[in-house]
């Protein structure tokens, strides 16, 4: 775990002190299976710095587009990976991301919601519209596929693959501008967790 | 829990219980509890709503408990997190000191060191995520608005959900059966039915006999030995009858799953005889199968023709305006796959602006019927032949006027395809595998098996999609160690089929839940030379 600070983040706030990575496929603890759990969400989060491969991907609308374009537009960005035959953590994550549009309001569209799929070849762009509207995606919020080895990159370069889409772990990235480092929080974040990452960010630009 | 895990005691108590189990699972219909579980719907009233905290509601189908826990209750393994299993046996199972000396059957995510739940206390787990000892469950564990009717009819569903006395599994044999269809291609019938009975000999060869059953450990018990048994189910008469024929059958034999088979013009009565059964029906060597997207027991290794469509579809459509097609013309006969496949680009087609023109030719169409519907090209039109070789072989001259053609690889023979000189150089082919220079390394470990049993290669696709498919089930259930839960056979298969390395034909395959088509595109490919199989891709791998 070297190089890499990691915290419980539940009510402890201050990420200061946190060390950088560079491209490192981070691994951090996340919540004990299905053994004595927790009734409320562990995350653990760490900064982290990141270089986003140049790949082309598909966006929901069927538009190709670039990765480091479609990130950097001028907006924060909150980034995570999710597949649509998935039954538990992407659903799971994906309401976050609903709830986070919510709560934000009239201020959804200010940040940029990425979500790409880690199973491009049976989620076409017409299979995440469908996905994007099950959880009411506002304008501010895409979903991305595009050739197996554009996901695979993406997901390598932010330290989100695990072998295959079911060993999959719940990430959420956030960054606050290009250049910016990331805050990368592994393990299940609330929305409300998220929103304060997210306001906190953005005091510190 | 000093006992051993032999106990005859226990193992007594194990067997009545599995007993019970079994006779109200057969006396299970369609119940309150199995709506909510499967779709979190009841039969009347408004959908099951379930919260996390404060506004992460969900309810209906994406409430249901079947999204985690899987149809078989028996959990699943997402990351490095484990659902746990929800079979009423592995919640009202007393405490144990170890997984070890659990006498249940082996399911990852298991727990041994806990309270058995009793109705009260599992009904607050479900209501408020608390477990049987008082902890709270995963975060991931929805907690359920249900009243205490619902409540008692979604327990009483857990409970018959166990893992219990399986037709078709005794505990010295596993059975298992083929499916052939009267209308299947005669060749490529016998060379997959051969490929399945040396597979199935070698398995058993591979089962010492006679060896003692290990209780050492739970996991171990995948050493039991188990002769593997193989039913050729031939169908005879016509496709109406097929689905009586299966049912007796399957009655006079049960068996565990029907694993490969050959079909011809359709395999529909088997695809619906096995959704009916319950009957786990894996990788049957189908060019047309079925599309239906709540089915849950067959599996295929792709859409077969269908994906060919689709994939034909995608070149017509990317094409750029200066060479674009206005007009396609199909020819298919009439009695023959290429039907549906026309039909289904025909449907994609329409008001994508380019006119559709079925052309089909009848059982008894000449060399001269073929010919005349070429007639009437223009030079804006594309072909497109879902026609056998023997039809390609006799396309004789080719019209004027042509400037493409497309031909489905699955039903001329790929890239041995006897398609005249003249027209090789507008053709291309809808070719939904992976390019033979790429298959080759993952196609010699098949080859030299075939070689090795002097099994002679009469269809090389077929036989090798055979391989792979006997090879897959075998390292299924050596997983799924002695927990012979057919629904845990598809869902393990859904989980594990992304890790196979040799994956034949195909570039990879994957699956997950409510997925049933493992490779999902393909190429279009045109040949390199007058003479010759070598064909070369037009572009990119296509996900269509």
């Amino acid at each position: 775990m070297k190089g890499i600070a990691n915290r419980p983040t539940p009510r402890l706030a201050m990420l200061g002190a946190a060390l950088l990575v560079v491209g490192a496929p981070c691994v951090v603890a996340e919540d004990a299976a299905d053994s004595a759990g927790h009734a409320v969400s562990m995350a653990t989060t760490a900064t982290a710095n990141y270089i986003v491969p140049p790949v082309t991907l598909v966006r929901d609308d069927g538009k190709t587009v670039s990765l480091p374009r479609e990130m950097d537009d001028g907006r924060p960005v909150v980034l995570n990976f999710i597949f649509t035959s998935c039954g538990s953590i992407c659903p799971l994550m994906s309401q976050v991301f609903e709830q986070f549009q919510l709560r934000l309001g009239p201020q959804g569209d200010e940040v940029h919601l990425m979500s790409i799929s880690t199973d491009p070849e049976e989620d076409t762009p017409a299979r995440l519209a469908d996905y994007a509207r099950k959880f009411h995606a506002g304008p501010g919020w895409q979903h991305y596929t595009g050739t197996l080895e554009a996901s695979l990159a993406a997901q390598r370069a932010f330290g989100v693959y695990r072998g295959d889409k079911m060993s999959h772990t719940p990430v959420t990235l956030l960054r606050a501008a290009p250049g910016k480092p990331w805050i990368r929080i592994d393990g299940f974040v609330t929305p409300d967790e998220l929103l304060r990452q997210y306001r906190q960010l953005l005091a510190s630009r | 829990m000093p006992a051993p895990a032999a106990s005859p005691r226990r193992k007594l108590a194990f067997i009545l219980a599995l007993g019970i189990f079994a006779a109200t699972h057969a006396t299970a219909g369609s119940t309150i509890g199995e709506a909510i579980y499967r779709s979190g719907l009841q039969p009347s009233g408004p959908p099951i709503v379930a919260e996390r905290e404060a506004g992460m509601r969900i309810e209906g189908p994406a409430a249901a408990c079947v999204n985690c826990h899987r149809r078989s209750g028996l959990g699943m393994k997402e990351g490095r997190r484990s659902i746990p299993p929800i079979a009423g046996i592995y919640l009202f199972h007393p405490r144990a000191r170890t997984a070890d000396d659990l006498d249940l059957p082996y399911v990852e995510g298991m727990r041994a060191d806990r309270d058995p739940y009793t109705d009260a206390t599992l009904a607050r787990a479900i209501r408020e995520g608390i477990g049987a000892n008082g902890s709270p469950l995963s975060y991931l564990m929805p907690h359920y608005r249900l009243d205490d009717a619902q409540m008692a009819e979604l327990i009483a569903y857990l409970k018959q959900l166990s893992p219990g006395a399986v037709p078709g599994v005794t505990n010295s044999v596993l059975h298992f059966a083929t499916i052939v269809t009267p209308d299947a291609d005669a060749a490529k019938r016998k060379g997959v039915l051969e490929v399945l009975d040396k597979f199935f000999i070698e398995k058993n060869l591979r089962t010492r006999a006679e060896s003692p059953r290990l209780h050492s450990s739970r996991r171990m018990m995948f050493m039991v030995n188990r002769h593997w048994e193989l039913h050729v189910w031939e169908l005879t008469g016509a496709p109406e009858t097929w689905e009586a024929q299966l049912r007796a059958k399957l009655a006079a034999q049960p068996v565990f799953a029907v694993i490969s088979g050959i079909g011809g013009r359709t395999w529909a009565p088997v695809h619906h005889f096995c959704e009916q059964a319950l009957l786990p029906c894996l990788f049957p060597n189908v060019d047309l199968p079925v599309i239906a997207e709540n089915d849950f027991d067959s599996l295929y290794l792709s859409k077969g023709v269908l994906l060919e469509s689709q994939l034909i579809a995608h070149e017509l459509l990317e094409q750029d305006s200066r060479a674009r097609v206005h007009r396609v013309i199909q020819v298919f006969r009439d009695a023959d796959i290429g039907k549906d496949a026309a039909g289904s680009l025909s449907t994609t087609l329409a008001g994508r602006g380019i006119a559709t023109l079925e052309r089909p030719l009848p059982v008894s169409a000449s060399a001269q019927d073929l010919k005349s519907a070429l007639r009437d090209l223009k030079d804006d039109d594309a072909l497109v032949l879902w026609l056998r070789a023997a039809d390609i072989a006799a396309l004789g001259e080719r019209p004027d006027k042509l400037p493409t053609v497309y031909l489905s690889g699955r039903m001329s023979g790929l890239e041995n395809a006897p398609i005249p000189a003249a027209w090789r150089r507008i053709t291309h082919m809808a070719y939904p595998f992976d390019l033979p220079e790429r298959r080759r390394v993952r196609l010699d470990y098949p080859l030299g098996w075939f070689r090795i049993r002097q099994i002679p290669v009469v269809a090389e696709q077929e036989q090798a999609d055979t391989y792979l498919v006997c090879g897959l089930l075998s390292d299924t259930l050596n997983h799924m160690v002695d927990t012979f839960v057919r629904d845990y056979l598809v869902e393990r298969i859904e989980e594990m089929l992304e890790h196979r390395v040799i994956t034949g034909y195909y570039p990879r395959l994957t699956l997950a839940p409510g997925q049933r088509f493992a490779s999902k595109g393909g190429y279009v490919v045109h040949f390199a030379a007058d003479t010759g199989t070598r064909v070369v891709a037009d572009g990119d791998w296509i996900v269509p």
